[in-house]
């Protein structure tokens, strides 16, 4: 049982892999095989996976479930490293299906509940990896589009609005072009520099429509919206179509939760910054930004922004004038003044820490334990089992162990996920500490890893 | 499915007082204590944080602590040092000599240090803990000294704080699945549930005792370095700071000398603890008043809180620290001043001087800007941006 769970982990994953990796690159060779395996859901329906059990030479399983553990952790960490442009100002509209079709219960505890639940942790999700982008939400029922919370950069504004629907039962039929006319006009004022998307999290299988939803598709494009639906209950041509021709002929962002894990992963894959596309980007532009400290005052006094006396508040960098809350506009001079927290959150994904790779049994004599937490490795078995154990699941170290290539240090699987998904650094080249190289030379690569990704930026 | 059965055991966990991992990150910076010299040395200052290091592990049986030093050529362990821990633990497996075969020379060392200690009759009747980290600790810092030579030195006059700050979150991630492997809690819920936790508190100002359960981590910092050597470092400190807001990771700072940037700006946003001493000498006393409560107990007590917040950025072409500038819309790199041809230095996309502000036209303004747009690739030419917009 457990290891069937397991197993559509892994599938899901993988799926999610695909996602991330590849919303980039629009090109042809790869589309028909993204494809067949964005339908991958019946795959592991028809794979046996106790066939994917072998015993142990100890005649238990543990070994082989640990291995498949580990492989499970490592796909869901081997994602395309290469430093993408994305769209960090975004502007995103969140659609919900709140049609009669979402009270279906093949999600728990409904789908209308849960696409209620998750959207309340995309919110705060989306605004831990975009700071300073703007969300808004809409929600599509009775053949209506209805506002449910407008633009804005305030997470807990959304989340109370989202979470005043539950009391709202789903009802009548959705209509898709409502909701994009609605979501057009919302990012019809949103500056050329941000990126401008529409989410939709659509349940039914049907849209009921006033018009023409072909015409609402080429305003979509010529307003360079970009359109990512995630469906509940089975694939919808028009979906399909909507989702290819607002993204370049890219329909990978439609996408249909398997189950209730899936349309997480779904989901928030979402809130991982865009690619943006050369050919469809706007005027970029030099902001001038200001990045004011906060002071607190004895005495209150006015704040520029709203006229209140406060005792605390920022000073704009220009002019020093006071505003109470960041980001903002000076009131004053007009310089954006902004928290340098808010733009370094996403640097990771500008500067992504590359993958580290497996270590062979021949090169893991060199480590006896992890580096960065100093768990012991496997000791090095004897020359003739080096290749004896079968070969495992695609990027799993046979030696446990893993190597950053800059570095050459050896880590243990738990450091790996932990310096890839949370931290984003790597202990080794951050510490100086370079294997193999006399000292002289280790400050180094430090200082030079950062100068190193701009040269490999893709500047396309 | 694991996770599911796991939190079932958590919540139904009875509520005794989890013990708490202290991290300190010593920042050993040659240059930085050379001018402390006067009113705190080095072995008065470490003398000070072992006294700590015991007051912290005398609060429960349980306690853990963990020292990096940050030098400037390398972020290295104090305590524990994993290198070590292994040579013992593989002496007592087999205590025939194969052991040092792995090992480099300070193995070797290791062994002398402990028969010459002994020799010296340390205090037998210490408390076994307080022996362990102390002997550790010193032996490692004399060492990490001893191997600093001038070429290192001279090198830089910097620390390595942030990959002192990933080691000890990595420890700290350790230090947690071990907790949570003995403890039947489990640590990936408790991460993963860390972005709608954090909603939590500040949606509802009563905490409901999130981070109350499982292992406690606090990192505490004992800067000596200023900060804008340190600026080629800003994106990675910053990493480290977001991790550790993300995993209810407080950062204290105790600040010796100097000026610390980015280390106000991990207290501020970790809801840690900053403390610039005015008197370095009084180091023990500000040790245990301000810095040795644990989470726990710190909601209970009126914390020294650093109000004013510096929250300026490096930029990435000087590595100069600035409070004005100039900010990629692509990638959001930041520039002192605008790069040269208008090409954005690290993703390379052509940038033009937009119209920031976007106020009703200031007519010198329009001017300059139809001057820019023709030749384009003399926009950088002109230093200072455009000018102030009017009133």
């Amino acid at each position: 049982m457990s290891s069937d769970e397991e197993y559509i982990g892994e599938g899901t994953g993988d799926e999610e892999d695909i996602n991330v990796g590849r919303v980039g690159r629009a090109g042809d060779a790869s589309s028909r095989s993204r494809r067949k395996k964005q339908r991958g859901g019946a795959e592991w329906e028809v794979s046996r996976t106790w066939e994917t059990l072998v015993e142990g030479a100890d005649g238990t399983i543990s070994s082989t479930v640990g291995s498949l553990l580990e492989a499970g952790k490592r796909k869901r960490l081997l994602r395309d490293t290469t430093p993408l442009q994305r769209g960090i100002i975004r502007h995103l509209i969140l659609i919900l299906d709140l049609s009669q079709s979402m009270s279906e219960k093949d999600l728990r505890p409904t789908r209308y509940l849960l696409s209620l639940r998750y959207a309340k942790e995309f919110v705060v999700e989306f605004f831990e990896q975009n700071p300073i982008s703007q969300l808004g939400v809409l929600g599509l029922r009775d053949g209506l589009a209805i506002r449910i919370s407008n633009m804005s950069g305030n997470p807990t504004e959304h989340i109370t609005a989202i979470e005043a629907l539950r009391n709202q039962d789903p009802k009548g039929l959705p209509s898709l072009q409502n909701g994009l006319e609605m979501a057009r006009g919302a990012l019809f004022h949103t500056p050329s520099h941000g990126t401008r998307e529409v989410l939709i999290i659509f349940g039914s299988l049907l849209s009921s429509d006033p018009g023409d939803i072909h015409q609402t598709i080429s305003t979509l494009i010529s307003d360079k919206i970009r359109v990512g639906i995630i469906g509940l209950a089975a694939q919808v041509a028009i979906c399909r179509e909507l989702c290819a021709k607002t993204n370049g002929g890219d329909d990978t962002v439609y996408g249909v939760a398997l189950n209730e894990q899936h349309l997480h992963e779904l989901m928030m894959d979402v809130t991982t910054p865009p690619a943006t596309f050369q050919q469809k980007q706007s005027t970029s532009s030099l902001l001038m930004m200001g990045f004011p400290s906060h002071t607190v005052e004895a005495h209150p006094s006015l704040c520029a922004c709203h006229s209140k006396p406060s005792c605390g508040g920022y000073l704009c960098s220009r002019c020093s004038s006071k505003i109470c809350s960041l980001p903002a506009e000076c009131p004053a001079c007009g310089l954006t003044l902004i928290l340098s927290t808010h733009l370094a959150r996403s640097y990771h994904h500008l500067f992504p820490l590359i993958n580290w790779v497996e270590v062979p049994w021949e090169h893991a004599s060199r480590s006896a334990s992890c580096f960065a937490c100093g768990v012991n490795f496997p000791p090095v078995p004897s020359r003739d089992q080096w290749h004896s154990a079968e070969s495992q699941a695609r990027g799993v170290s046979m030696s446990s162990r893993y190597e950053c290539t800059v570095c050459k240090n050896h880590f243990c699987i738990d450091c790996d996920l932990f310096a890839h998904e949370v931290v984003h650094n790597c202990p080794g080249c951050q510490s100086g500490t370079i294997h193999q190289i006399p000292s002289a030379e280790t400050v180094e690569p430090c200082t030079s890893k950062d100068r190193q990704y701009p040269d490999q930026m893709d500047t396309t | 499915m694991n996770a599911v059965d796991a939190t079932e055991h958590y919540e139904a966990r009875a509520d005794d007082p989890s013990p708490s991992l202290l991290t300190i990150i010593l920042d050993t910076n040659p240059h930085a204590w050379a001018t402390l010299e006067d009113s705190l040395p080095l072995a008065t200052a470490v003398a000070n944080l072992l006294v700590f290091i015991d007051a912290h592990l005398a609060c429960n049986y349980a306690n853990e602590v963990a020292v990096v030093a940050s030098h400037t050529h390398k972020a290295a362990w104090l305590y524990p040092s994993h290198e070590q821990q292994q040579q013992q633990e593989q002496q007592q497996q087999q205590p025939h000599q194969n052991a040092p075969k792995h090992i480099r020379t300070d193995g070797d060392g290791d062994v002398a240090m402990k028969g010459e200690t002994q020799g010296k009759a340390q205090p037998v009747n210490k408390y076994r803990p307080f022996r362990l980290v102390e002997e550790q600790v010193t032996r490692n810092l004399r060492h990490l000294l001893e191997s600093t030579d001038l070429a290192d030195v001279k090198a830089s006059s910097s620390t390595m704080m942030a990959g002192a700050l990933t080691l000890a979150l990595s420890h700290i991630n350790r230090r947690g699945i071990a907790w949570a492997d003995a403890h039947g809690g489990d640590l990936d819920t408790a991460q993963e549930g860390a972005s709608s936790t954090r909603l939590k508190d500040s949606a509802t100002s009563t905490s409901t005792s999130s981070t109350g359960e499982g292992l406690q981590s606090r990192i505490l910092v004992l800067s000596v370095s200023s900060s804008t050597d340190s600026a080629h470092q800003y994106i990675p400190i910053m990493n480290a700071i977001f991790a550790c807001q993300r995993l209810h990771i407080p950062i204290d700072i105790c600040k010796l000398r100097g000026d610390a940037v980015f280390l106000q700006q991990a207290a501020d946003a970790t809801r840690g603890i900053y403390m610039a001493l005015a008197h370095p000498s009084g180091l023990l006393q500000y040790l245990l008043m301000a810095f040795l409560p644990d989470q726990r107990s710190r909601r209970h007590l009126v914390l020294p809180t650093r109000v004013d917040v510096d929250f300026r950025a490096a930029c990435f072409c000087h590595r100069r620290v600035v409070d004005i500038g100039f900010v990629c819309s692509i990638c959001l790199s930041i520039f002192c001043e605008p790069p040269e041809n208008g090409d954005c230095l690290t993703c390379g996309t052509r940038l033009d001087l937009a119209d920031y502000g976007t106020k009703p036209a200031v007519l010198a303004r329009k001017k300059k800007k139809k001057k820019l747009r023709p030749n384009g690739a003399a926009a950088a030419d002109t230093p200072t941006p455009v000018g102030t917009p009017g009133p």
